[in-house]
This record gives C-alpha cells, structure tokens and sequence, in this order.
C-alpha cells in the first residue's frame, strides 16, 4: 500500500502533539523537570514569535524581554493593585506591548534604522526598560513584587503546580505557530521574505516596506507580551530583571540558528538547545559552574559557521529523505513551500 | 556649578578611554564590515589578563598593556582565522549569531577561571588626585585618559603612514581596487582585527587602575562602543574622541544631577536619538 506524504505529515504531527501532551504526566512528581519542560516552551514561544519580524522580515530584534516584561508587568501589577484577573491581563499586556512596539517601531521604521543598527537600537531598549522600572518605583523599584499566592485558583492564574502553566504555555506555543504559518502563506508573508531578501529591491517593486515591518514588529509584541503575563505567574513576581538583554539576545539567536524564516525552524532550536543547555548545566553545574555555557557557546558556533541555513533545513532534509524512502515519491524531495 | 564642571571633568576624561575602546571597534566594523557583538568582552577579557598578571608578578596594572597586548592581539588573529572569516560571505546575521557566541564563550571561559565575584587590582601607582583651579583631577583618569589620547594618535599615525596602516584603509575603501594592487585580503583583515582586539588591552590595563572586573562587564562596554561609534560616524578619528568625550560627558553629568542608576539610559537614549535623526554620525564620511 502506497502511503502519501501529506497523511505521513499529519501522523508525525499529531504525535509530536500527543507527546507533549502527555510528557507533563509522566514528570509530573519532579517540579524541576516541569520548570524546564515549560522553560522550553516559553523559548519555543519567543523564537516562534521572533520569527515573525527576525526570520520572515530580516529584523534582527533583540528586545524580546522588553516585550515579554512589559506584559508581565502590565499584567502582574494590575493583579496586585485591582485583583485583575492574568487572563485579561494578558490580552492587556499584549496590548501595552504592541503599543511599545508601535511606538518605537515607527520612527525607528520611518527613519530607515536598518541591519546591525536595527539590532543594537532594540537592544539597547531593553536596558533602558530595565534602568526605567528600576527607578520608576511605583510599579517596579529594585524589589521584587510577589502576587497573590493561591494553591489552585484559576481566576488568579496561580497553581501551585507547574504543570497548569505548561498547558497554558503550550497553548500559547500552538497559537504562534498557526499565526506564523498563516503569516508565511499570506500576502504579508511574502511581502516580508521579500523585504527580508532585500528591501530595496522589496520597495521598488511596491512592498510598503515600513508598514509591513511594523505589522510584523506589532503581531510578535503582541504575542510575546501576552506570554509575558503568563511569565509572571508562574514566577510568582515581578522585578525588573525581566527586562534582560542576555536572554533577549538568546532567542534571536534560536531563531537564527533554527532557520530564518522556517515556521518550526525556532521551535526545534529551542527544544534541541535549550534542553541541551538545561541538562549540561544540571550535569556539569555541580562541578564547574558555567563550563556548560562554554559547551554551548561552542555548539552555537559550529553550528552558525558549518550550517548558516539553520537546524530546520538538516532536518527537514533528512526528514524528505525518510519520506522518499518510504512512499517511494522522489517529488517530495524538491517540494518547496514557503516558510516549511 | 562646581559639581557640573566637576563632574564634566570626571566624563570628559573616562571618554577619552571609551573612545579607545571604540577605536578597535571601528577598525573591525570599518574595515570588514564585521558586526562583532564580542568586543565589549574582549575589554572584560583585557581587564582580567591585567589582573591576572598583574596580581601574579606583582606588575602595576598601567604597565600590564606591555603583555597584554600582544596578548590580545594574538587572541584577535586567532578568533579571525577560526571563525570570523568563515562568516565574510555570509549573511550579517550569521556573523552576530557567531559573535554572540564568542561573547558567550569569553564570558563562560572568564567565569570559569576567575569565578563570579568582581576583581580589582591592589592601589595603582598613579593614585592621589590633583587640584586645578579648584578643581579635583583624579590622577589614574588623567593619566587614563592622556595614554588613551596617544595610543589613538598613535594608531593614527600607523594607519596613515605605514605599508600595513595603509593596506587596512584601502581594503576598507575599496577591497577589489585594493586585491589588485596587491594588498591580501585575509591577511589585512587578520591585522585589523587583531589591532582592534589588541586595543582594548590597553583600555583594560587602564580601567584596572581604577576599576574592578566581573565576566558580564562586557555588555556595558559593548553597547557603549557601538554608542560611541553611532554618534562618530565612521572615518573620523578625531571625531572618535569628540564623541567618546560627549558620551563620557552625559554619563556622568546624568550620575551627578540625576541618578546614579539613571547612567546608562542616557547612554543608550542618545544612542537611539542619534540612529533616527543623523544615522551617519556626526562626523562620517559616508
């Protein structure tokens, strides 16, 4: 029997799903195994996100904990202050995140800031977010902010379980990758690989460059500042070390590495590097702290020098490979659809 | 009033150490075009090789640069040829990826070796401070501050009237024009970043004389070269050090009449200011 390469598709899918949901099951004795599958997820989330303005748009933006900490503090503070359930706080964070992003999207956009300048101007926001919160003592202030404590209170969005906010985290993650890949096959989408390729040539052929750019820099805010709400209750506080420019730059770099543009090119270097990560610095930690980042700085390395198209294209070229082998169809092998 | 001028002062002469630092840096990003997010740590790795050796000869740290920069260059041509040059072809954003990993790199290695709490050097030779005018000069930022001046001429003066000084402003000029007339390419370039590494060593001896160093030191100094570098423009060195000092200045007028914590949001505003109103500097050439 002839087995087609689109209902291969949807098995491999459908058992990625069932697995993670069923991994929180299994480690669900052991709360740290549960922080590191949801940390996981919450850096699948960003690199998908960042994918939107880094991999399809050619913006290399380091400010996702700007974006993420704006919605946790957007959030977290009106919990706090108003008993504001995190659901609406969420969508709220969101919205103050997008209107950051618009803020200084626009003139950034406006004024041609482009490339390396781009990139440095976003991570510079962070540090000025954190330096503000700091010192705008009102909301942030060099002390942690707790919220409320509930053992199970799904009002509050405070479990004393990890496992609620692995859901929820997953939830977020299946929503950025349907946003993504309905991005990658719109008319946006196109405009912004094209913008990305080249911007000029993008513009004389008639892509309104500066308003797809912010479309895609609003649509990532959004999403990372809604999981920034989520953040901030499975920490249980708030403090402006959020706003931190080390880890925003950490997801561009998944993304990068991944594969530009790929829509589960960041997600499949998140899972593979951040639990490479995880693990060495639980394993090695007890004898050499920060000999796993030296492991890992290494892996980055190699693998941006002797793979520049990603992780997703190894794989997905072995993946094709598999499926030729199995349906006996050499046409998957030059498919070409955008963004898989 | 005092406190503004003083504090001016006080900016004025840690500028001229950033814009040493920038220097290298413009050398690496003029020149190749080489987006290296690692130069902030190559000062954090030069602050830790004065310490190193200066607490084990017993060296003070002003004169740690004589090792140091050799040193550092050597570390410079030796990252040039194992992973920037593989990235020339590639897309700008292999090259950051590629950097960031050797920010990680250096940052993990320097933790390694010298765990987390900050180091210092036991009091410099030039510690005291004079007085001018009713004004208090520390000695180490004047000194700091004056080496700095010359090593920036000096490298002036290397660019403009040596073989090799030439061979890196043509190849930054024009690299096909410069190929032809025989200048090598790989070789220029290994020079140029490892001039440019080499320049923090002297920047790292300097601030060890009145600093101490942590392994995340690097981002501060990372971003604040890319900030002097913005409001430069390339080409100018003498606009390198106008900018080093303006940024130097507004560091510490903001610590002095605002607050302390309030340092590097200055920074980084004017940063973000000068990106959108005058992307090419305030003295480019480009």
């Amino acid at each position: 029997m002839k087995i087609r390469s689109t209902t291969f598709n949807r098995v491999l899918l459908g058992v990625v799903l069932a697995v993670a949901l069923v991994v929180p099951l299994l480690i669900r004795t052991n709360q740290y195994n549960l922080v590191l599958v949801t940390t996981v997820l919450l850096y699948g989330v960003l690199a998908t996100a960042w994918n939107i303005i880094g991999g399809m748009a050619g913006q290399l933006d380091l400010a996702a904990f700007a974006y993420l900490g704006l919605g946790a503090f957007t959030s977290g503070t009106l919990l706090i202050r108003w008993n504001v359930s995190p659901w609406i706080g969420m969508i709220l964070g969101g919205l103050v995140a997008t209107g950051f992003a618009v803020l200084v999207g626009f003139p950034l956009f406006r004024f041609k800031v482009r490339e390396v300048w781009y990139a440095l101007t976003s991570s510079a926001l962070v540090e000025v977010l954190k330096v503000a919160f700091v010192m705008w003592e009102d909301v942030g202030g060099p002390v942690e902010r707790y919220l409320p404590y509930y053992s199970f209170s799904l009002y509050h969005m405070r479990f004393g379980t990890y496992i609620p906010y692995y859901y929820i985290m997953l939830a977020i993650l299946v929503i950025a990758l349907v946003v993504n890949y309905r991005i990658g096959r719109s008319k946006l989408g196109f405009y912004l690989r094209a913008l990305g390729e080249d911007e000029d040539a993008a513009e004389i052929l008639g892509v309104d460059a500066r308003a797809c750019k912010l479309k895609a820099l609003m649509i990532y805010a959004f999403l990372v500042g809604a999981t920034g709400a989520v953040y901030a209750c499975m920490y249980g506080f708030i403090h402006p070390n959020f706003f931190s420019g080390a880890r925003s730059t950490e997801v561009a770099i998944l993304g990068i590495v991944g594969g530009m543009g790929i829509t589960y090119g960041p997600l499949l270097a998140a899972v593979i590097l951040v639990s490479a990560r995880e693990f060495l610095r639980a394993s090695l930690g007890g004898q050499m702290e920060s000999l796993y980042l030296v492991i890992y700085s290494v892996v980055l390395i190699l693998i941006a020098l002797f793979r520049p198209q990603g992780i997703a294209v190894m794989f997905r070229d072995a993946y094709r490979k598999l499926l030729s082998w199995i349906t006996g169809d050499e046409h998957v092998l030059e498919a070409n659809t955008p963004g898989i | 009033m005092d406190t503004v001028v003083q504090s001016l002062l006080n900016g004025a002469l840690m500028g001229c150490v950033y814009a040493l630092i920038t220097l290298g840096l413009s050398l690496i990003f003029g020149v190749m075009n080489v987006v290296n997010f690692a130069h902030g740590d190559f000062v954090m790795l030069s602050m830790y090789f004065a310490f190193f050796i200066g607490s084990m000869w017993g060296v003070d740290a002003v004169f740690t640069p004589v090792v140091t920069f050799p040193l550092l260059f050597i570390v410079g041509v030796v990252a040039y040829y194992l992973i920037i040059d593989g990235t020339l072809r590639q897309k700008y954003v292999t090259q950051i990826a590629v950097t960031v990993g050797l920010m990680t790199f250096l940052r993990a290695i320097t933790q390694l070796m010298w765990k987390a709490q900050p180091r210092a050097l036991p009091y410099s030779l030039i510690q005291g401070s004079i007085h001018i005018a009713g004004y208090n000069i520390m000695l180490s930022r004047l000194i700091s501050a004056v080496v700095s001046i010359l090593a920036i001429g000096g490298v002036s003066l290397f660019l403009s009237k040596t073989w090799p000084g030439r061979a890196i402003r043509a190849a930054s000029d024009d690299l096909d024009a410069a190929s032809l007339v025989g200048v090598n390419y790989r070789w220029t370039y290994a020079l140029a970043f490892g001039l440019g590494s080499a320049l923090t060593a002297i920047a790292g001896g300097l601030l060890m004389t009145f600093q101490q160093v942590d392994p995340t030191m690097g981002v501060r100094f990372g971003l604040l070269s890319w900030c002097v570098l913005a409001l430069a423009g390339l080409g100018s060195i003498p606009g390198l050090l106008i900018s080093g000092i303006i940024v130097g200045a507004a560091e510490s007028l903001s610590m002095t009449l605002w607050d302390p914590r309030a340092r590097s949001l200055i920074v980084y505003l004017i940063f973000i200011l000068v990106l959108w109103v005058r992307p090419r500097g305030l003295f480019g050439r480009k």
